[in-house]
């Protein structure tokens, strides 16, 4: 283990800007099967924030077992029709080609479905454009044909420059291949962010699986949704829109922190503390994200979070 | 019976021209290309093509017409051709939708930073004057307004057996489309803003240029209908070339007025966006 | 105007022109000069089988690419296509060409010739009682327009894309602007060019069809006893018809902005890339229901015959088309859900989506409906058509997970879409063309194929593709994003069985040539009607494979029901 810790240091060293400024500061090491895909898997990745827990419960809860129930009913009644009248079982065809109830009631009951699926789905729409509040910190992702960009107008303007690390780098490092990026972008866990995302050249996507959070980053747009991060840890995702040869090879690696650790990050990085109001226990934030939230909109997202599941 | 056409449908023989159309189709896209980036053979090659297609399209309507002569066009066959101009007619419409579609996006729900580039008003900043809408352009819709009514004179003047009006009103009609070519030619080369480096530039060209272009289509069409007026191809009952020829006239006429109002009269209003 | 016969000028029967009703023409001029409606779908079916060759070949080359991380063969194969040594880049472009290529040639150059060229030529003017479609010699300009879009395509494939390889490598959407700016190269005026030659051959294809079924219907085939597939060309015919100039007016605004300077999608002029996604699915969606219509047409049709049982709720079937149709071209911003809409943008878009599940489901049930109370014989087509309901129903409920525009937020490029069109397009359209086949070819061909065949071809290919593309659910589901040709450890299991499917897919396709080479070398006769009562349709009236010219004296339909 002590090699381990040996070598990590080392790679941090090399590691560029962020790391040989941050001094005290030293990447979170990723854990296994958190913020990453799991091998062989076959749902989503677990969720960090309150809208991906919403969501998550919204097609797990909701719409799979919807459509679960529709495929294999659309199977049964084949499978039994196949069955029932084959001609070897019903030689003698009917004429029947009409029957108002039964087409009445395959109209409506899909209606039915779709509303009951619309509503959960309007409120989780609204939940995702909950504006940030007013003096939340804002971070801007610029996606650049190969690489991001990440800007922290909030903290004296300073940028971060993120690359995908080289195979054997990453794995030196022990981050997944094709995930790990030299620099992360780096926020605070338990507060709403304003990510605004926009494109230097062609179209490029901001997407984190597990914070259910995709947006794209189109040149002459700045789209702009709240990232709100419930614990700390690294959260990989990856570009998402086509934008060239490299693809597939521009990782996004959130690190979340807690304030103070955050805070201290900036301040390495030769920034300044933004306005937020500093939550003074922000370590707790990673049990309770309802007390780090000082915003009443915070409590507010973060308490349907908690409900949303148990409904 | 068999083999016997026991029908009123057209039944054709094979024919070459579709294949050398579309082989005149390729020459000329792919010549384009050439000719876009500076290739060689860039200088030849599109109007080889170009040549092509227009020759056989010139053989193509060529046998349509004999066709008639022949009595090919049975009433059903020429409620297929009916058919068949409308729905043209509707895909046209749905091409100029697109370049509308594109103008309003420009003017009325641009982001914010291309309202930015746009110095934040419509037209924008970057454009010092524009096309006064009262000057040439109203004299324009003036004059495809007219050309609508002598055409619908000479159709009436054909219907009633009266060949000299009919012939009148169609000269009088494409008198009218050559004018409006060349004042909008004469806009063009005068026009105080250029075709490239901004979206007003950009969507008003396009769509104006893109109606040009049907009004030069429908001209041609409508000279082609001359021609076959003085060989007496029309009757009164039997015209359908004319008609479609009409159809298209007043088609690319009503497109005009939709630019007019919304380009030239409306878009250079000069409003604020944001 | 009204028009009568006395005034044609010059009219009589007698008019010597060269057409031998009797006779085909010689090989050049049937072939290359055809104005004759079946030969041409002959035609269009010949054309896309090639193409679906070659768009499921490059589709072998990613599988095998992807069955493993790591850039195993692109380097090698871009090497070998660029004549030097290739760069990583120039390997990872290789990529993007490929599926550019794919999706462009499955789409315009496999399932639309097949399915409206090929199936609508040949069965639409018999299934009215016409004797050739309206517009005869455009209909072959249609059919070289669409081999010449293909030919652009494959220029496309030899010329730079942009300074890293060759070819257009912008995904069949070609979003602006990558496709603009992104790509200088002529590879891609190539590929738009092609969209063009294509689109515009399609939409002289649409004003044909139309024009045809509401005009030539023999006397007594009135709309509502017009065949469900005729019912299915003439939506599909009105979707492209207002569609692809759309589609044509984007385009060509690439066109310009990449070669004449315009900033239609140039932020730097005022432009806007997302107004090309506005306008690409305003085309897009609608080309979706296109590929899939003329399907639910032949399923129709097949159910109905294999059943022995007329087509239950015929007006419902006919007008869920219309409605699908209608609705479809409200709902194109389902795509761009990412792209920054607003709440209130994506709130409509996700209801307006969802109501198209209710139009789909009358058909799904009205097809287990029919087969209700039937008398069902499982021959080739029908397994087939049993085969396309479960898998399209897989696909079209996971279009519904995805309408949700709050959950789309994490699925939207990932491969869970590739999952779920792939369901509903290699699934679904493409299991309906086979059905079609197997229930048309000996009608078109004269011969009969082995039913025994028919029937492996159909459970490898089953198994083979739910394979391939069940896997992507999850693999989609747990981040995997689309277009890339490399990817973290964590994906490799589900991408590893994808591959393995492709190899018994494959093995499919290969049982299906087979069984063509075997009706046309050891294949039986065809009855005329060689599926029994069951089989209503005017197509079976005739002889198999019909003669030249059919219904010289039009047929006459009586109040019986023809669906
Ligand atoms: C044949 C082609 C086809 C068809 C028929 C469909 C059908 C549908 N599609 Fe699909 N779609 C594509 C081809 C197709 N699609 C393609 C190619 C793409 C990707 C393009 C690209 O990006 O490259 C795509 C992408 C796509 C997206 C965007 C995903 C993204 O990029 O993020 C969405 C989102 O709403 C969507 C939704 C739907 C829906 C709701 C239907 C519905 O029409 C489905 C309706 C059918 C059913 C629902 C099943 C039967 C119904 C019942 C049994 C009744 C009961 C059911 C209920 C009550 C739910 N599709
Ligand atoms: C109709 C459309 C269609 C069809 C049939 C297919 C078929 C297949 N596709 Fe397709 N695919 C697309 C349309 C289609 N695809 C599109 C639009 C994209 C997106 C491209 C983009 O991102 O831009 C895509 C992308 C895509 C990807 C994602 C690439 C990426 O994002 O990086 C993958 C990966 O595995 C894939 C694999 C396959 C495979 C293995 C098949 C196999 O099923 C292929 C096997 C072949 C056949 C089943 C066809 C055989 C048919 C015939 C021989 C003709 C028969 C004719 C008659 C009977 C008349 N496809
Ligand atoms: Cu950047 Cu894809
Ligand atoms: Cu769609």
């Amino acid at each position: 283990a002590e090699a381990a810790a040996e070598a990590t240091a080392a790679a941090t060293e090399a590691a560029g800007n962020a790391a040989a400024k941050a001094g005290s500061y030293v990447p979170m090491k990723p854990v296994p099967g958190i913020g990453q895909p799991i091998d062989g898997a076959y749902g989503f990745q677990e969720q960090f924030s309150p809208n991906g827990h919403y969501a998550l419960w919204m097609h797990n809860a909701i719409l799979m077992p919807i459509i679960t129930i529709i495929s294999l009913f659309v199977l049964g009644l084949l499978m039994w029709v196949a069955y029932r009248y084959r001609t070897a079982k019903n030689p003698v065809a009917s004429r029947t080609s009409h029957n108002t109830l039964i087409e009445v009631i395959w109209t409506l009951v899909p209606v039915l479905i779709l509303v009951g699926i619309a509503i959960p789905s309007i409120s989780l729409l609204a939940k995702q454009y909950k504006p940030a509040p007013e003096n939340a910190l804002t971070i801007k992702a610029t996606g650049n044909q190969w690489f991001w960009t990440y800007g922290y107008p909030d903290n004296g303007g300073f940028e971060v420059i993120s690359n995908m690390l080289p195979d054997e780098e990453a794995v030196k490092r022990g981050e997944p291949a094709k995930l790990g990026v030299d620099n992360r972008l780096v926020l605070p866990v338990g507060e709403p962010i304003r990510l605004q995302t926009t494109g230097a050249d062609v179209i490029h996507s901001f997407a984190v699986p597990s914070l259910w959070f995709k947006l794209d980053a189109v040149p002459g747009r700045i789209n702009e949704k709240v990232l709100f991060i419930e614990k700390p840890g690294v959260y990989y995702g990856q570009c998402s829109e086509l934008c060239g040869a490299r693809h597939g090879y521009m990782p996004i690696a959130i690190e979340a922190l807690p304030r103070d650790k955050f805070n201290a990050w900036v301040l390495a990085q030769g920034g300044e503390l933004d306005h937020q109001p500093k939550p003074a226990a922000a370590p707790a934030a990673a049990a309770a994200p309802a007390a780090a939230a000082t915003e009443a909109a915070t409590a507010e997202a973060a308490a349907t979070e908690s409900a949303a599941p148990a409904a | 019976m068999a083999g016997t056409k026991n029908h009123d449908y057209h039944i054709l023989p094979p024919d070459i021209v579709p294949l050398l159309s579309t082989i005149g189709a390729l020459t000329f896209t792919s010549g384009m290309v050439l000719m876009m980036h500076k290739l060689p053979g860039g200088h030849v090659v599109p109007w080889l093509g170009l040549a092509l297609l227009l020759a056989c399209m010139f053989q193509w309507f060529t046998k349509i017409v004999h066709e008639a002569h022949a009595g090919d066009h049975t009433p059903v066959v020429q409620l297929h051709q009916r058919y068949g101009m409308i729905l043209f007619i509707a895909s046209e419409v749905m091409f100029f939708v697109g370049w509308f579609w594109a103008f309003f996006d420009f003017s009325l729900f641009p982001s914010k930073i291309a309202a930015e580039v746009v110095g934040g008003q419509w037209p924008p900043k970057a454009i010092e004057a524009v096309i006064n809408a009262w000057d040439l352009p109203l004299l324009n819709t003036l004059i495809l307004l007219c050309s609508g009514t002598t055409l619908t004179w000479s159709h009436h003047a054909l219907i009633h057996g009266d060949r000299d009006s009919a012939k009148k009103g169609l000269w009088l009609t494409i008198i009218l489309g050559v004018l409006f070519t060349s004042i909008q030619a004469y806009e063009y080369i005068h026009a105080p803003f250029p075709f490239g480096k901004n979206t007003y530039g950009s969507a008003f060209y396009m769509a104006t240029g893109f109606h040009g272009f049907h009004v030069i289509v429908g001209t041609i069409f409508l000279l082609v209908c001359l021609k076959r007026m003085y060989n007496g191809d029309f009757t009164p009952r039997q015209h359908f070339g004319f008609e479609a020829a009409a159809w298209y006239w007043h088609f690319v006429d009503v497109v005009w007025l939709f630019l007019f109002v919304c380009i030239y009269v409306w878009g250079n209003w000069g409003a604020v966006i944001e | 105007m009204a028009t009568t016969a006395e005034t044609f000028q010059a009219h009589g029967d007698a008019h010597d022109h060269a057409h031998d009703h009797d006779h085909k023409p010689a090989f050049f001029a049937r072939w290359f000069m055809s104005t004759n409606h079946k030969d041409i779908g002959t035609l269009y079916l010949i054309f896309a089988i090639f193409a679906g060759i070659i768009g499921g070949a490059v589709s072998g080359l990613m599988r095998l690419e992807l069955e493993q991380p790591g850039i195993q063969y692109l380097t090698l194969w871009a090497t070998w296509f660029d004549g030097k040594p290739a760069e990583m880049n120039t390997a990872l472009h290789l990529w993007n060409v490929l599926i550019t290529a794919h999706g462009l040639i499955m789409v315009f150059f496999m399932v639309m010739p097949a399915i409206i060229g090929g199936f609508g030529n040949w069965f639409v003017p018999i299934m009215i009682g016409a004797p050739d479609m309206a517009f005869p010699r455009m209909n072959n300009i249609s059919f070289w327009l669409t081999v010449a879009g293909f030919c652009s395509l494959m220029f496309s494939a030899f010329v730079p894309g942009d300074t890293t390889g060759l070819g257009a490598g912008i995904g069949w959407t070609a979003y602006a602007p990558l496709s603009t700016y992104g790509s200088s190269g002529p590879a891609v005026d190539f590929a738009i060019f092609s969209l063009h030659l294509a689109g515009a051959g399609s939409i002289m294809g649409a004003i044909n069809f139309i024009t045809t079924i509401l005009n030539m219907r023999a006397p007594g085939m009135t709309l509502h006893k017009m065949p469900l597939f005729v019912w299915s060309v003439l939506v599909t015919a009105f979707l492209l018809l207002l569609a692809l100039p759309v589609l044509a007016a984007a385009i060509t605004m690439l066109i310009t902005d990449r070669n004449f300077g315009t900033t239609f999608f140039d932020a730097s002029g005022g432009g806007d890339p997302v107004l090309y996604q506005h306008l690409f699915w305003f085309f897009g969606h609608p080309e979706v229901y296109i590929m899939i219509l003329p399907g639910f047409g032949i399923i129709s049709q097949i159910i109905s015959t294999f059943s022995k049982k007329p087509v239950f709720g015929y007006l419902g079937m006919a007008y869920a088309m219309v409605a699908i149709g209608v609705v479809g071209f409200i709902v194109w911003a389902h795509h761009m859900y990412t792209t920054g809409l607003s709440v209130n943008t994506k709130m409509y878009f996700t209801a307006a989506t969802m109501v198209i599940a209710v139009p789909t489901g009358i058909k799904i049930f009205s097809w287990i409906a029919t087969m209700w109370g039937g008398s069902l014989s499982f021959k080739a087509p029908m397994v087939w058509a049993i085969g396309f309901i479960f898998l399209f129903t897989v696909g079209g409920v996971t279009g519904v997970v995805l309408s949700n525009g709050g959950i789309d937020d994490n699925l939207q490029d990932t491969y869970y879409v590739v999952a779920h069109f792939h369901y509903v397009l290699s699934l679904g359209a493409v299991t309906s063309l086979f059905a079609g086949f197997y229930y048309w070819f000996p009608k078109m061909s004269g011969k009969m194929y082995s039913e025994l065949l028919a029937h492996i071809h159909f459970w490898v290919f089953f198994v083979g593709v739910n394979l391939i593309f069940f896997p992507m659910h999850f693999l989609g589901a747990q981040g995997m994003p689309r277009r890339y040709p490399d990817y973290p450890a964590a994906y490799e299991h589900w991408n590893h069985v994808a591959t393995d499917g492709y190899k018994i897919m494959a093995v499919s396709v290969l049982i299906f040539f087979i069984n063509i080479a075997y009706a046309f070398i050891a294949g039986k006769k065809a009855e005329d009607n060689y599926w029994g009562e069951g089989a209503t349709t005017l197509e079976w009236t005739l002889s198999s494979p019909p003669p030249f010219h059919q219904f010289e004296t039009l047929p006459v339909i009586e109040d019986a029901h023809h669906h």
